[in-house]
């Protein structure tokens, strides 16, 4: 097990974002933190992350993962490559992923433009390649696929996937059952901010009395 | 290394900045107008009476207004946009996830903008050369005075944007509150309050007069600025605890204010000695002890301000134990009558009592010298006479005007191209 996530509560007002969240993350795999909109998918990797607090629970420590939000735009008036470089320098990257993780996003054509000026996908594959060029050993990723288009989503999953095969936890939050189901190897379902299951689809088809590998067959009946 | 990674980072958040280019491409005009005018003015005063007004005070406290301008109204912007973009633009939330602590980032970029700044007060520093070339004095001890108090203006400027940045949701809202104080620091000065305010503690560094107190203070509060900043950056921890450690520094931070302002040493570092009196008279005043003067004259009277500007001010430099009290708490409003003895300086010495109603620091200095029966000094004739200097400003306009803004904007049009 990498680590293990318990108890884990937020409340925003009198809005509950998160109640009693555990689970645990084991090395090198896939992990697919699923759940309709509101299941507090966002907020729950921001408490692990740290960058929210969280009321009560155990959050792993710091060093052990690297969080990789969805929807910002950082640094928008500093071009790709010294984004790359900053992440290298600043956040403890590692140098020798450089090369390969720009041809992997496909970011060569852009590096000299500002991250302001990049359209949605291109700056989703930057933020995909700051994750990657980091060192802790579980990157969490919100929306890895958000803003790409079909054959960039394919192509980012494969990427990902090689860094997978190498030993670095993936656990990424995907609102698309779809792309969810073909390409994570775990699940971690979340509504209305609890925990409604953890697994492989079997694993929770079998919780959701249910004889089917249809991961949103699996997901209706527990949401 | 981190450290060098963050203020590379930071200086180039600062050269994207466009609302920085914008203050140093106008740097060059404000300190242009404010400069020529002093010049004019000084070098017309120096031709009618032959001899003038000192430098420091005709020339280069206008000239340097351009800075407390600038500090005010522009200095905000730039801060707020580098403390607070990170967090609006998302960068903050991968920034927080390496094990720098936010003070380091707070500290990083308080550098920054303080080096930023330094750019800015280029145009009135290249002033000295100018007045030099003219064939002008300068004295240094003073004008180190000057530039002194103006970065630790723009450093109060700076924390004090910084901690607005960091409280707001909107840069707009930390423009605003960040405006509302130092305006507000203004209304305060104006009404006679503030000893503390950046403009009086602007205006004593403008006369080259440097006190400890005022400086310590200025620093604490740059101090808690940046704590302020740096405690509400830390995205990751209770609101609950944040509003705690603010209450808890801000409590620290006033106990040392409190503290710094029983501090008494200062150093008048001007050259005609202005804010003290001839060494003379300040030997003969070192002899007088347990003098007491009571003013009857109410905190609005004009006439308190001058004993005060004048005199006062000088006296308790000179002499450490002197008691001064204010008596009359009533002003002569439209509903209030003044007393009989409104208006009356009271000098107290054991039993002897001296009274007079004149506000000057040389009718002061007599009935010191009568109540105390010290004997007077012999006037000196070591007296300052200013520098004056008939000189026309050749060339400032083109150098104002032309020159600083066109290599501002030069400077940032490449360092933008560079940058990619």
């Amino acid at each position: 097990m990498l680590f293990e996530v318990r108890g884990i509560s937020k409340r925003f007002g009198k809005i509950t974002a998160l109640e009693g969240v555990a689970f645990q993350v084991q090395p090198a795999e896939v992990l697919g933190l699923i759940g309709p909109n509101g299941a507090g998918k966002s907020t729950l990797f921001e408490c692990l992350a740290g960058v929210l607090p969280c009321d009560s629970g155990e959050i792993p420590p710091r060093e052990t993962l690297f969080y990789v939000p969805d929807g910002i735009c950082p640094w928008p008036g500093q071009s790709v490559r010294w984004a790359l470089d900053f992440t290298l320098g600043f956040l403890g990257g590692d140098p020798s992923l450089r090369a390969e993780v720009i041809e992997q996003m496909d970011l060569a054509p852009v590096l000299s433009q500002r991250i302001g000026t990049l359209s949605k996908g291109q700056r989703k594959r930057v933020l995909l390649a700051i994750g990657l060029l980091t060192r802790q050993p579980a990157l969490l990723i919100d929306e890895p696929f958000e803003g790409l288009d079909l054959r960039q989503a394919r192509d980012i999953a494969s990427a990902l996937r090689v860094h997978a095969l190498r030993g670095r936890t993936l656990f990424l939050s995907i609102h698309q059952i779809s792309d969810a189901a073909r390409f994570c190897d775990r699940f971690v379902l979340l509504n209305h901010g609890r925990v409604r299951g953890e697994g492989t689809v079997a694993e929770l088809a079998s919780l959701a009395h249910l004889a089917t590998d249809d991961l949103e067959e699996v997901f209706l009946a527990l949401t | 290394m981190p450290l060098r990674e963050l203020l590379v980072k930071e200086l180039r958040e600062l050269t994207v900045s466009r609302s920085w280019w914008m203050l140093l491409i106008l740097m060059g005009p404000l300190t242009g107008f404010s400069f020529l005018g002093s010049f004019r003015t000084f070098a017309e005063v120096s031709a009618g009476q032959g001899e003038a007004l000192s430098p420091l005070i005709g020339v280069w406290a206008p000239t340097f207004s351009a800075c407390e301008l600038a500090a005010v109204f522009l200095l905000p912007f730039i801060a707020i946009r580098l403390v607070g973009g990170d967090r609006e633009s998302g960068a903050l939330k991968l920034e927080l996830q390496q094990s720098f602590g936010t003070p380091f980032m707070v500290g990083a970029k308080a550098v920054v903008l303080l080096a930023g700044w330094t750019v800015a007060m280029l145009p009135p520093l290249s002033a000295f050369l100018l007045w030099h070339g003219y064939g002008g004095s300068l004295y240094a001890p003073e004008l180190g005075a000057l530039i002194f108090g103006h970065i630790l203006n723009a450093g109060l400027t700076i924390a004090l944007a910084a901690a607005m940045a960091s409280l707001a949701e909107h840069h707009s809202t930390a423009a605003i509150l960040t405006l509302s104080v130092t305006v507000g620091t203004w209304v305060v000065n104006l009404l006679g309050w503030g000893r503390y305010t950046p403009a009086a503690m602007v205006a004593e560094f403008q006369h080259g007069l440097v006190l400890l107190d005022a400086s310590v203070i200025a620093l604490a509060l740059i101090f808690l600025g940046l704590g302020i900043a740096a405690i509400w950056l830390r995205l990751g921890v209770p609101q609950k605890r944040r509003v705690f450690e603010s209450f808890a520094l801000t409590l620290a931070v006033a106990a040392g204010i409190f503290a710094a302002s029983f501090l008494r040493p200062s150093w008048d570092l001007s050259e005609g000695r202005r804010n003290s009196f001839s060494e003379a008279d300040e030997r003969a005043l070192q002899q007088i002890h347990g003098l007491t003067i009571e003013a009857h004259l109410a905190p609005e009277d004009p006439r308190r301000a001058d004993l005060e500007n004048r005199a006062l001010s000088k006296l308790r430099r000179a002499m450490p134990d002197l008691r001064v009290r204010y008596i009359a708490a009533s002003s002569t409003g439209l509903f209030e009558q003044a007393s009989s003895g409104y208006g009356e300086i009271w000098y107290i010495a054991g039993w002897r009592k001296e009274m007079s109603r004149a506000t000057t620091a040389e009718a002061v200095l007599e009935s010191i010298y009568a109540v105390a029966q010290v004997q007077p000094p012999a006037e000196s004739d070591d007296v300052y006479r200013g520098h004056p200097l008939t000189a026309q400003p050749n060339g400032a306009a083109l150098l104002f005007y032309g020159l600083w803004p066109a290599a501002f904007l030069a400077c940032g049009i490449l360092v933008q191209r560079k940058l990619k």
